[in-house]
């Protein structure tokens, strides 16, 4: 005959202690592991825009970053980002330069595309169309998502890479020909893949898509 | 190989925390002291020692908060006098403030970079001679610009025949800054170092100390020539106002 044996109070705690121990231990695991859950992904399809012709969307891995393209202040590279765009050029370009907090850069087409990307040469790529002459302007500021032409440490050699400010840099300003803002999505770009204390990133984020409102 | 390659370029970047202004200048340890100035300067002080060029060749340490507050007003005010298309031809925006300056282990003024437009200051170089030398660096970025008008051998064909400056600036014991009682076309030992020191000299008294020279070259026809050379030369550039 089985003797029916009643668990004791301190028992009793022991377990819920245990239970809720896991659960905690489940969702923390879940928590840290999802680092898109707290960002909200914006729709673009939900918004209404006024110049949709210079509307752009670029899809990271946390969702939609919307960047509302200035043709007025930088015309030349204004055409050129957007024809990259619509080639699909800068699909799947990595994020490879991230200063946390600070910036994050893609568009090397040549040796910054995630599926091959070269850690020797990343960011020496070219696109093949030539580079363009820096279209500077004092009146832009370089706000929180500031949309800009990267270029080597000479004026006029901007090509496809671009870089997205993640605070307010105004030593910034007249130094980068710029091309638009983000104005939605920034939450999804300061989640991009940092480096450890290092700028360059070992196996970085990417854009998964980009393309052109119209 | 690749990965022991990635490994030390890690960890060689480890070494420095790269933010914005390294991102723009190469220049680590750097903040912004005082941005919007009306010719368009911008001035970054150094938080705490850096090494850069080749195998870090260049060095130099953090800035004391007192003694900078005291020197940017004498910087400012010497370069405040250049406006800013002259500064934009010269390619000169970025002014870095720090003491202790060294290339190759010898104490240096500044260190332009015409590339980065940018110019390197010790602020505690030379106390006597400070604000000229201020002007003595800003003809390098000047020189640098504009070769082809400051032609080093034009420049040499003022000299005596029999006269020959040192190979380099540094490779020479010519360093004395004080202004000689007997000029014979040099104004200071270290004019007589290399042509473009020789030219930075006559520039910066010049811009400082223009009357003295002037009747100093009344009796000095090489320092005369030398003298309307730079200033032409500078006219050619920009309609300047001696």
């Amino acid at each position: 005959m089985i003797k029916k044996i009643k668990a004791s109070v301190s028992e009793k705690i022991l377990f819920i202690f245990l239970v809720l121990l896991g659960i905690f231990s489940f969702s923390f695991f879940f928590i840290i592991n999802n680092k898109c859950l707290f960002v909200k992904n914006v729709d673009p399809e939900k918004i209404q825009f006024t110049n949709r012709q210079n509307i752009a969307i670029m899809n990271v891995e946390c969702g939609n970053v919307i960047i509302e393209l200035n043709p007025k202040l930088s015309p030349n590279a204004v055409k050129r980002f957007k024809y990259l765009i619509q080639n699909e050029s800068y699909n799947r370009s990595a994020f490879y330069k991230v200063i946390e907090d600070t910036l994050i850069q893609a568009g090397d087409l040549e040796f910054g595309n995630i599926d091959n990307i070269n850690y020797y040469k990343v960011g020496s790529g070219k696109s093949g169309l030539g580079t363009l002459k820096s279209e500077l302007n004092e009146s832009f500021k370089f706000d929180e998502g500031s949309v800009v032409f990267a270029r080597n440490e000479q004026f006029n050699t901007e090509d496809s890479e671009f870089f997205i400010t993640l605070k307010k840099i105004p030593l910034y300003v007249g130094e980068y020909t710029p091309i638009g803002k983000v104005i939605y999505g920034l939450d999804a770009l300061k989640k991009i893949k940092v480096g450890n204390k290092v700028q360059y990133v070992l196996r970085p984020d990417f854009i998964n898509y980009f393309k052109l409102l119209e | 190989m690749r990965l022991l390659l990635i490994l030390l370029l890690t960890l060689q970047i480890n070494s420095l925390k790269a933010d914005e202004i390294f991102n723009l200048l190469k220049i680590p340890n750097l903040d912004v002291y005082k941005l919007n100035n009306s010719n368009g300067l911008k001035y970054l002080n150094t938080k705490k020692s850096f090494k850069i060029g080749f195998e870090n060749n260049i060095k130099c340490n953090e800035t004391n908060k007192k003694n900078l507050d005291e020197k940017f007003n004498l910087i400012s005010k010497n370069l405040s006098i250049y406006e800013k298309d002259f500064l934009n031809k010269i390619n000169l925006r970025f002014i870095v403030l720090c003491e202790k300056l060294y290339i190759s282990e010898i104490n240096t003024a500044g260190i332009p970079d015409h590339k980065k437009r940018t110019l390197i200051l010790d602020i505690n170089f030379n106390k006597k001679y400070f604000e000229r030398v201020i002007h003595h660096e800003v003809f390098h970025m000047i020189h640098n610009s504009f070769e082809n008008i400051f032609n080093e051998e034009i420049w040499s064909n003022f000299n005596d025949k029999a006269f020959e400056y040192a190979e380099c600036s540094t490779c020479s014991d010519r360093l004395g800054l004080d202004l000689y009682d007997k000029t014979n076309g040099f104004l200071t030992e270290y004019s007589k170092s290399i042509a473009s020191e020789d030219m930075a000299e006559v520039f910066s008294f010049i811009m400082t100390d223009k009357l003295k020279i002037i009747n100093i070259a009344k009796k000095d026809t090489i320092l005369s020539n030398k003298i309307e050379f730079i200033k032409n030369g500078i006219k050619k550039i920009e309609n300047f106002k001696f």
